[in-house]
């Protein structure tokens, strides 16, 4: 199989392939004009010929930035009568608590375009008030030039009845209309967030349809005959036909992809639970990873954490923090050090870039404390000047009256301290005990500050894959096709009738069903999975338990119960054994394996080391300003599997360096991975 | 302070642990939570206090009004058992009245935090029980003039001693409140979420000492004060007053309550002067001291550091004048059961004392109370319910923009509605419509946000409780704006009945009665004529605006709107 991910980024379009037998890269700069022009680049660079490839896999920001650049389809909003303004509404909460002059998420389709419908279900799913058609067709004489049709009907989670009719209403009077059904994307009760995520996907739909109709011609027009997948924010992938419906759910693709890739590590390595940890320009991205997966989130907010778009959907779960390598550090009025969450972006980048921003940021920092080697940044393409960093220091941090090493130093602690509340986030705060982890860290800057922030919150181990820097394209390669089905069923453990249960998971099993035949893949082979979302009566928020049959749920319920309240203990500290159980949704997860596994491969393949592996010495600084330590600098691609060596030592690969402590061991495994142990201190 | 300065990285890095500490608290709290009052209203707060009393962090997110106040509460133990008096694995509750200032809902637990055997702090949270016993139920009943009727107090108790349960008081707890499994389940949550800050400071502590995170403590309160002062300062020195109403007490109904402030800036200190506040009322609309320096400090945050994290030292810069036996400073044993109601409106009076000072600064009035509803009675199968939902309204055009509309008030922050779909599964109601309300928001050049319209219809005799009010003062506009329409409520009988009600406590409701919530809309800022058309003819496009009241408030002609695109 010769298979290809691509993943196009903000600034960089990066590419991972294995073509005849071997693992091929580039990396290129996107071309937000023309991101096809930036995919053709990318495969010319990696040396790739279409026509020889079996599988291309792709992942894009296209979604997520057609919402933050607010580029979307001039769309329409079908509502039941009375609740035209759910969406402006919204669910009334200031985030900016103390802020006058607070945002709240604005609606992406205006009020005159949001129009009301007679009809009305109940919460049981019966029919209060029977739907009137003329209504649905006075609306679609409004249209006028829109785009893109949202509709979303209060309880059509528990029967959609009146929005699959009106869905038929609209496609035949209107078949040049984007139609995106509430119930077609989530069937969970809460009618803001069901109406925005319905509306995020309408009014991303033509654009994103758009786009991915060109990648496919241009693909087709390059004669390859393969498969196509994109890449999907559930850690899964899908067909350019599904993408096509639901471009919503590709809104988070190669932070995702990493993570994916970090679990299949995990699996190779033996880690039963690790850390992943994405450091880039501007971010860091930390998820917990168990028995080779992420968790997955049930949605989350596109865009800024107070005005972004709520999106109820499956996500990898992935806390992000304001700390990358063009992080800024700066000084408040009143004396305090802060580092981001504002960044320099690739252009005008760092002040070692030597193009004029002038601000002090992370990958400065760096550079003064001799972490990074000036000549080889991003592979010797762009030399760095670290005198413009410790200009950058002195002008905007002079106030504070630190030496230049010490105030980098400061950059440096304050950035991995900020990081490391990520990955605090993701293991302690879910009751997981950093001791018994291992954090797998990748991203351009990531290597060089991962182990700082392990030893900050006590992670005893870090491994740095091999290709770090573009270590998220190659996770997409190892992604599986996924498919995440979910039907709100409320009611109690023992009181629910045996009947009504089975009929949902019967539901959710034939749904799952005729999505795999669409994409033209086996039932027969695929992975079917269970979980009911359960709480304690009383309750609101509800913790997902996997369930394999109904019978746990409509028999005898022990075992469930008994891993519920576990859960509940390892998550919340306490839980209530005695107290009855509540059903909220049923969820069912269905992946298929693609069938290409040699990206799964390659990473526990031998590793062959080529060139000379020790280059030279260096001064670094560590923990003290006033005392830097002499440490061995090595090429990565040379270090022999079975290698170990102890810090302080500097690991320099064309995308990425490993920052290695003293007294911290590495070993490069058998398939060229290293693995960091990190030594004991008080 | 004695304590030399910690170097600034130590600082930021204490900074960021605190607060990260005290929202994991937070979440703790309110993922496991039983009541709305926690999950969705956010009624809680949770933060570090050191062994002063003093707060070193809270989290973010959570209540405004609800400001570096766990104090009072914490303080109350440690005069009460002394510093040597806790033992590990102490857990107290705390609701009294008189030291706390706040309905008796408001339940405080606390642990002691321990680093090698010796105390070096508290983790505390308040969270907002959905019943406390006592003679009334939800929110928004006027029933009560005396503190004793309206539920259980508990003074500084020891709920946990030394890890061990006190089933006595936990016993006197379950018998004595309306919904025992839920305020159980969320006591059990609140203790967690302790435990866990407890732990959390004592790793902190372990981690860089006593020493240097008290100093980096220092350093922190000294900089949030500094934040405070630089804004303080670059307000003209002067004295400023203002003075609005409420409409009533809830209880005897033609007597206004006045709220009269008088704020004083001096280079960079600000003086609220509550002095001619309305005395304390024979009804539940009163709260203790610690509400009344509450609202003066949510004022002094949003004006001074509103995207700073909330820290002891934000609130040096301030002073309260308050003397005793007002409606923000009543005396035992006046009832508190609506003790923050007034709060909202005395927030925007002290901006609206300072409007003219900072005119760049200052919105117009917003909606100007809590906003919320309570129907209660029994499933048919016999059980209670309890149905509480919060509404947002118009907030009051900004300096430069449009207000905000449906959001809820500046005492609220990340508070939420209750979804309808998640009301109707729960409770015996049908909702008619939640809808904005149009017109409702002053003319101005920026026009005051929009209330909202909200119908229930009831499926089964239910009882309820209505409180609006701010009819006599309506969210007035500034330098020129209009008023926001003002809140009301008409209950609908099934049998063809209309009526409009501002306040009423255990209203009985049958079958087929309706309830329609209108909430206020903000007030303008700026004249009406100096409004943009274009954004005016969106307005009216989007029927947010009528064309009548185009008409009226804007002098607008009536021509037929040309469609934006």
């Amino acid at each position: 199989m010769n298979i290809v991910g691509i993943d196009i980024g903000g600034t960089f379009t990066d590419l991972v392939g294995y073509v005849d037998g071997a693992i091929v890269t580039s990396k290129t700069s996107t071309v937000p004009s023309d991101p096809t022009k930036g995919i053709s680049n990318s495969l010319d660079l990696a040396g790739c010929d279409t026509r020889n490839l079996d599988e291309i896999l792709h992942g894009s920001t296209i979604a997520i930035n057609t919402v933050l650049e607010h580029k979307g389809a001039r769309t329409a909003l079908l509502t039941t009568k009375g609740f035209r303004d759910v969406y402006a509404i919204g669910r009334s909460n200031r985030i900016e608590a103390f802020n006058l002059m607070f945002k709240r998420p604005e609606p992406l389709v205006p009020r005159r375009l949001t129009f009301e419908i007679r009809e009305r279900m109940l919460a049981s799913g019966e029919i209060e008030t029977p739907l009137d058609e003329d209504d649905v067709r006075a609306a679609i004489d409004e249209l006028g030039d829109v785009q893109a049709v949202a509709v979303c009907l209060l309880h059509s989670y528990a029967n959609p009845a009146h929005e699959k009719r009106v869905g038929e209403i609209i496609r035949a009077a209107r078949p040049d209309l984007f139609v995106s059904l509430s119930h077609e994307i989530l069937r969970e009760y809460r009618e803001y967030e069901r109406t925005s995520t319905t509306a995020l996907n309408a009014f991303v739909g033509p654009r994103v349809g758009g786009y991915l109709q060109r990648f496919e011609s241009f693909l087709r027009d390059g004669d390859f005959d393969g498969k196509i997948h994109i890449m999907r924010s559930n850690g899964g992938v899908m067909s350019i036909a599904h993408a096509q419906e639901q471009p919503v759910t590709m809104m988070e693709s190669g932070p995702v992809a990493g993570m994916i890739g970090a679990g299949r590590l995990a699996k190779v390595l033996g880690l039963a639970r690790c850390v992943g940890f994405d450091m880039g320009g501007t971010t860091a991205k930390a998820s917990l990873i168990t028995d080779g997966a992420p968790a997955i989130e049930s949605g989350y907010v596109i865009g800024h954490h107070a005005s972004g778009q709520p999106m109820q959907l499956p996500v990898v779960d992935i806390v992000e923090v304001g700390a990358g390598g063009g992080s800024i550090a700066w000084v408040d009025p009143t004396g305090g050090l802060h580092v981001g969450p504002k960044s320099v972006g690739a252009d005008p980048g760092p002040a070692c870039y030597g193009l004029g921003s002038g601000e002090p940021v992370v990958t400065d920092a760096d550079l003064i404390l001799g972490r990074i080697n000036a000549k080889r940044f991003l592979n010797g393409g762009m030399p760095l000047d670290r005198a413009a960093s410790e200009a950058a220091v002195t002008d905007k941090l002079g106030t504070l009256g630190l030496g230049v090493t010490e105030a980098a130093l400061g950059i440096a602690r304050i950035a991995d301290v900020s990081m490391s509340l990520a990955v605090r986030a993701v293991s302690v705060n879910k009751g997981v005990d950093p001791r018994d982890t291992a954090m797998i860290a990748f991203g351009g800057a990531g290597p060089l500050h991962a182990v700082s922030i392990a030893r900050e919150i006590f992670i005893p181990k870090v491994v740095i894959p091999k290709l770090p820097g573009t270590f998220s394209a190659l996770g997409m390669l190892m992604c599986s096709w996924r498919q995440d089905f979910l039907q709100t069923l409320i009611g109690r453990i023992g009181s629910l009738a045996p009947e009504q249960v089975e009929e949902v998971f019967r539901n959710l099993a034939e749904e799952g069903r005729s999505h795999l035949v669409r994409d033209g893949l086996d039932a027969a082979t695929a992975d079917f999975r269970f979980y009911a979302d359960l709480r304690y009566v009383g309750q609101e928020h509800a913790l997902s338990i996997p369930v394999e049959s109904v019978e746990r749920l409509t028999g005898d319920s022990g075992v469930v119960r008994q891993r519920f309240d576990a859960e509940h203990d390892r998550r919340y500290g306490q839980s209530a054994p005695s107290e009855a159980l509540e059903i909220v949704s049923l969820r069912l997860v269905v992946t298929s394996e693609r069938g290409d596994t040699v990206a799964e491969e390659w990473l526990s393949q031998p590793f062959e080391a080529e060139g000379e592996a020790e280059i030279g010495k260096r001064t670094v600084v560590y923990d003290d300003p006033d005392n830097p330590v002499e440490a061995d600098i090595y090429w990565r691609p040379a270090l022999p599997a079975g290698t170990r060596l102890t810090g302080p030592a500097v690991i320099e690969e064309p995308n990425s360096t490993i920052l290695i402590h003293p007294g911290d061991e590495v070993e490069v495994t058998p398939h060229g991975h290293l693995v960091i142990t990190l030594a004991t201190r008080n | 302070m004695s304590n030399p300065k910690a170097d600034p990285v130590t600082v930021e890095v204490v900074r960021s642990a605190v607060v990260a500490y005290a929202d994991e608290m937070a979440d703790v709290l309110c993922k496991s939570a039983y009541n709305m009052m926690i999950y969705e209203v956010r009624d809680y707060c949770c933060g570090l206090l050191d062994t002063s009393a003093q707060m070193i962090s809270q989290n973010r997110g959570g209540l405004p009004i609800f400001l570096a106040d766990l104090g009072v509460a914490v303080e109350d133990g440690i005069q009460r058992y002394g510093l040597d008096g806790f033992a590990e694995g102490d857990v107290l509750v705390m609701n009294h009245g008189q030291v706390c200032g706040q309905h008796l809902n408001n339940v405080v637990v606390y642990a002691p935090c321990f680093h090698d055997g010796k105390l070096v702090g508290f983790a505390a949270n308040r969270a907002h029980w959905v019943d406390i016993g006592g003679g009334r139920q939800g929110f928004g009943s006027s029933a009560t003039t005396e503190i004793f009727s309206e539920g259980l107090q508990m003074r500084s108790l020891k709920i946990y001693e030394a890890g061990k349960l006190n089933e006595t008081l936990y016993q006197i707890i379950r018998d004595n409140i309306r919904y025992p499994d839920a305020s159980l389940g969320d006591l059990r949550a609140q203790i967690a979420s302790c435990q866990l800050g407890a732990r959390r400071h004592g790793e902190l502590i372990a981690r860089y000492g006593q020493e240097t995170v008290a100093q980096a403590v220092d350093t922190i309160w000294d900089q949030a004060e500094k934040a405070a002062r630089l804004v303080v300062e670059n307000i003209p020195d002067g004295v400023y007053e203002a003075e609005s109403f409420l409409d009533n007490d809830g209880r005897a109904l033609d007597v206004p309550i006045r709220i009269k402030v008088k704020v004083t800036i001096a280079g960079s200190q600000m003086t609220v002067d509550y002095s001619q506040m309305h005395p304390q009322v024979n009804s539940p609309m009163n709260c203790g001291r610690s509400g009344g320096i509450a609202a003066a400090r949510v004022a002094f945050k949003a004006l001074t550091s509103p995207e700073l994290d909330v820290n002891e030292g934000c609130f040096r810069p301030l002073t309260v004048d308050l003397p005793d036996g007002t409606i923000l400073s009543a005396r035992s044993p006046a009832a508190l059961g609506q003790w923050s109601i007034a709060l909202p409106t005395v927030i925007d009076t002290i901006l609206k004392a300072l409007s003219s000072a900072i005119p760049d600064v200052v919105p117009a009035a917003h909606k100007g109370d809590m906003g919320g509803c309570s129907f209660f009675g029994f499933h048919e199968d016999g059980s209670r319910f309890l149905l509480m939902n919060i509404f947002g309204g118009g907030w009051g055009g900004r300096p430069e923009a449009d207000g905000a509309s449906a959001s809820v008030s500046v005492c609220q922050g990340d508070v939420r509605n209750t979804p309808v779909e998640l009301q109707e599964i729960k409770y015996p109601f049908i909702i008619e419509q939640h809808a904005l309300r149009p017109d409702s928001g002053g003319a101005g050049r920026y026009r005051g946000g929009l209330g909202v319209a909200l119908t229930y219809r009831c499926l089964q005799a239910c009882k309820g409780n209505i409180n609006f009010d701010r009819t006599v003062t309506p969210p007035w506009g500034l330098h020129g704006g209009g008023e926001g329409a003002v809140n009301t409520a008409i209950i609908e009988r099934a049998d063809g009945t209309r009526q409009t009600v501002q306040k009423g406590t255990e209203i009985q409701f049958h079958p087929g009665d309706r309830v329609t919530f209108l909430t206020a809309g903000g007030g303008g800022y700026g004249k009406p004529e100096d409004r943009d058309p274009d954004a005016l003819d969106a307005d009216i496009a989007d029927g947010i605006v009528s064309p009548e009241s185009a008409g009226r408030s804007y002098g607008r002609d009536p021509q037929p709107v040309r469609l934006a695109s």
